[in-house]
Order: structure tokens, then C-alpha cells, then sequence
């Protein structure tokens, strides 16, 4: 699905009328930035559910969850920087967008290292999804900066709410984008939480019954 | 409650590095900065402000970096636990200290360089209340991250505190401005007290969480 969505923009998708081609990174960029968010939130429901009901499977999923919520940030970081060359001739800027941005990649840095400087895997556990608890507060600053300041970065062009500035030649391939990257990073959380649970979990006796 | 404050100040004003260090970091920062760079008096008040910004997170972070680690390793934070099986007054109570003996000084130097660099004679309560209670914020999303990282290393403390202390460098540079334009101050800091009060009672109890972990 994800190489449709990417087949779909980056070949079929027309031209856009002030960008020309350096547009076609929206199909990897927007996916990338609305899915760095929601790997966030879904962590910081994990940290609860650890935190409330002591459901250890809550922090695993956070530790598997975080190094492919920083890696997306990451590449969600890279693209907006290579489309910035093109749109507003530099690489970086100091916006309120990107650089709450910048800090959630800082944030997902500071998750798996807190819980990687710890012997003691249930206390790394709980702190870690203290950390992320708290940290759940950057994303509706992220979300809403662009709204609160005067950014470079653009508004949002497709609201949950239904409207959308962006045509459907392209809106269409980009929709197919996000959920094809979203199936992708499912996918890749599964395998990862897997792989981790059975590394915390090797000396119980339903690892070894079971695998 | 009173114990605590009392101990907590005696404790602090013992170790002089502690209040003292981040006290003259400030001064140093402040003072080096526009001998660093050579610029016009009218630019440099014009950015001035930014300097007493960032040097007031350093300090903050440098302030707090070892709050809960010297009673972690000699056995009081277990000891204070057995006699009240809480940190919360204990963590309120190492914040206030923290904040009056040192932040409230940082917080008054930052009010007197502005004070030197293009801010009206007339703003200066108004910035010395702002700097007090970014202090106020700071330190407690400071104490945060020691409380995390414990005996692990500033390092962890800044990754894990670092990003949360946006919201304050945000809020601030929204003042700043509302103070070289002349509106919109109250409101501004009206909100930093209601935010200050929230965060004073909920951080402690966050914070006793993260020690009582390290405890367990």
C-alpha cells in the first residue's frame, strides 16, 4: 500500500503549480511527521496503562515502540530539511514547528537512554514510562504551533474535520501514503515488541513451552 | 513541614558550591557574553534578553543537577522515606529551599543586567517577578530529571528534562516581548502563576514516584 501511495505520488501525481516537483516529498514527509505524533501518544498510553494497572506488556510496548518513533521523527526531520532547500532556500530554520519537532526526537533519544542506563529492568520500566507520561505534553505544542505563532512552516493542510486546501490528484496518493506507512510501522512494531518480549520474558516458562 | 525546610536550608547553605556555582555562572555568562561579541550597544539591547533567558536555563540545570543524588548515596532519601513513607513534603520542601536561596538570587542578577542593557528602570519588578517564576517552573522539571536520572549523570538529566522545559522558554519569550511592547504582561503572568501553582503541587508528587522507584 505503501508503494502504491509513493508509485501513485511521486510518478502520477501532477506537477504542483509553485513547487513543481520538489512538492513530491509530502508523500514522505507528512506521513513520516503525523506518524512520529502518534507513535508518541500511543506510548504515553502504554506508560499509563503500565504506570495505572501495572501491565507490564505496556512498557515493553514502549521500548519497542520508541526506537522506530525516534527513527520516523528522524526521517521526518530530514525530509522537511531537503524540502526546505527548494521552498525556502534553507536547510534549517528556527521555527516553532521544527523545533518542537526536534525536541519530541530529543524526547524519544532521552526514553530509550533513561531505560538503557538502568540494570534494573522493572525500575528502567517505570521510569521510563514516567518520562513518557510527562512528555505527552510537546505533542499538542507541536500540533498546535503552527496555529499559536507565526511559523515558516505552513498550516495544516488536511484537518480531521474534513477539509482540505490540497487537490485530489494529490490528496488521493498522499492518504494512501499515511496509511501505507501506518500498516508499514504496525508491522514493524509487532516484530520488534515481539523480539523484545521474548528477550524479557526468556526465562518464563511459557516462552519455552510456547517457542 | 518545617523540619524539612529548615534541614533542606542548613544542608544547602552548607554546600557552597551548590548555590554559589550556578549564582556566578550566571554573573560570568551575563558579563562575558557582550565582551565575546563585538556589536552596538542598540543591538545588543535588543537580544540582550535571549542571553538572560539561556543563561537562566544553565544555571537552573546546574542548580539542581545534584538535589536528590547526595541523599540518594548516603542513605537519607531511604531514611526519610521510613519516617514519613512519602517524598512529597520532602521533594516540596528541597524545591522551595532551592528556589529561595538560589533561584530567587539568579533571578534578581538577570533583573539587573536587563537592567543594564535597555530594559526601563521602570520594568524591573516586572522582570525580576518573570525571571523568579521561570525559576520557580525550571526548577521543578529540573528536579524532575534528577529525580529520573538520580546518580546516572547530567547527561540523562538534560535528555529527560530538557524538552520539557519548551513550554517555559516559549512562555517566556512571549513576555519578553510583552515587556518591550508594553501589553499583554498581566495576562501573561497571570498564566505563569496558575502554571507555577499546578506544577508546585503535582511535580512533587511525580517526582516522589521517580525517587520511590530508585528506592524500591
Amino acid at each position: 500500500m505503501l508503494m502504491l501511495g509513493w508509485t501513485w505520488g511521486l510518478l502520477f501525481a501532477p506537477q504542483d503549480a509553485v513547487q513543481g516537483n520538489s512538492y513530491r516529498i509530502i508523500f514522505l514527509h507528512v506521513p513520516s511527521v503525523i506518524f512520529a505524533e502518534l507513535i508518541y501518544f500511543f506510548m504515553a498510553v502504554c506508560a499509563l496503562m503500565h504506570l495505572v494497572w501495572r501491565v507490564k506488556l505496556g512498557a515493553y510496548l514502549i521500548k519497542s515502540a520508541a526506537p522506530i518513533g525516534a527513527m520516523i521523527t528522524f526521517i521526518g526531520l530530514l525530509s522537511g530539511s531537503i524540502w526546505g532547500i527548494p521552498t525556502w532556500g534553507t536547510w534549517w530554520q528556527w521555527d516553532a514547528r521544527i523545533t518542537s519537532t526536534l525536541i519530541l526526537f530529543i524526547m524519544y533519544l532521552g526514553i530509550l537512554t533513561l531505560h538503557g542506563s538502568f540494570s534494573n529492568l522493572e525500575k528502567a520500566d517505570r521510569l521510563m514510562s514516567i518520562l513518557v507520561v510527562i512528555g505527552v505534553v510537546n505533542i499538542p505544542i507541536i500540533k498546535k504551533s503552527v496555529d499559536w505563532w507565526s511559523t515558516l512552516h505552513q498550516p495544516a493542510s488536511i484537518s480531521v474535520s474534513g477539509g482540505s486546501s490540497i487537490d485530489p490528484s494529490m490528496l488521493y496518493p498522499l492518504l494512501i501514503s499515511v496509511i501505507g506507512l501506518g500498516f508499514t510501522l504496525i508491522s514493524l512494531g509487532i516484530l520488534s515488541s515481539r523480539s523484545y518480549i521474548f528477550i524479557r520474558e526468556k526465562n518464563k516458562r511459557w516462552i519455552s513451552e510456547n517457542v | 513541614m518545617l523540619r524539612l525546610v529548615k534541614a533542606e536550608s542548613f544542608k544547602l547553605s552548607k554546600k557552597l558550591k551548590s548555590w554559589l556555582g550556578p549564582l556566578l555562572i550566571m554573573v560570568l555568562v551575563l558579563i562575558a557574553f557582550p565582551l565575546s561579541i563585538d556589536i552596538s550597544q542598540f543591538d545588543l539591547d535588543k537580544f540582550y534578553f535571549s542571553i538572560i533567558i539561556v543563561s537562566l536555563l544553565m544555571t537552573s540545570f546546574v542548580a539542581t543537577e545534584g538535589m536528590f543524588e547526595e541523599d540518594f548515596e548516603d542513605g537519607s532519601l531511604e531514611q526519610e522515606f521510613l519516617i514519613e513513607k512519602d517524598f512529597y513534603k520532602l521533594v516540596l520542601s528541597k524545591i522551595f529551599v532551592y528556589v529561595c536561596l538560589i533561584g530567587i538570587p539568579i533571578a534578581f542578577i538577570g533583573a539587573l543586567f536587563s537592567f543594564a542593557n535597555g530594559v526601563a528602570i521602570g520594568s524591573f519588578a516586572k522582570v525580576f517577578l518573570l525571571l523568579s517564576l521561570s525559576n520557580l517552573l525550571l526548577f521543578n522539571l529540573f528536579a524532575f530529571g534528577n529525580a529520573l536520572s538520580i546518580n546516572k549523570g547530567a547527561m540523562l538529566g538534560v535528555l529527560s528534562s530538557l524538552p520539557l522545559a519548551l513550554p517555559v522558554i516559549i512562555l517566556l519569550g512571549t513576555a519578553v516581548r510583552s515587556i518591550q511592547f508594553g501589553d499583554g504582561f498581566a495576562a501573561i503572568i497571570t498564566l505563569m502563576i496558575g502554571v507555577g501553582l499546578v506544577m508546585s503541587a503535582i511535580m512533587p508528587l511525580i517526582i516522589s514516584a521517580a525517587l520511590k522507584t530508585h528506592i524500591d
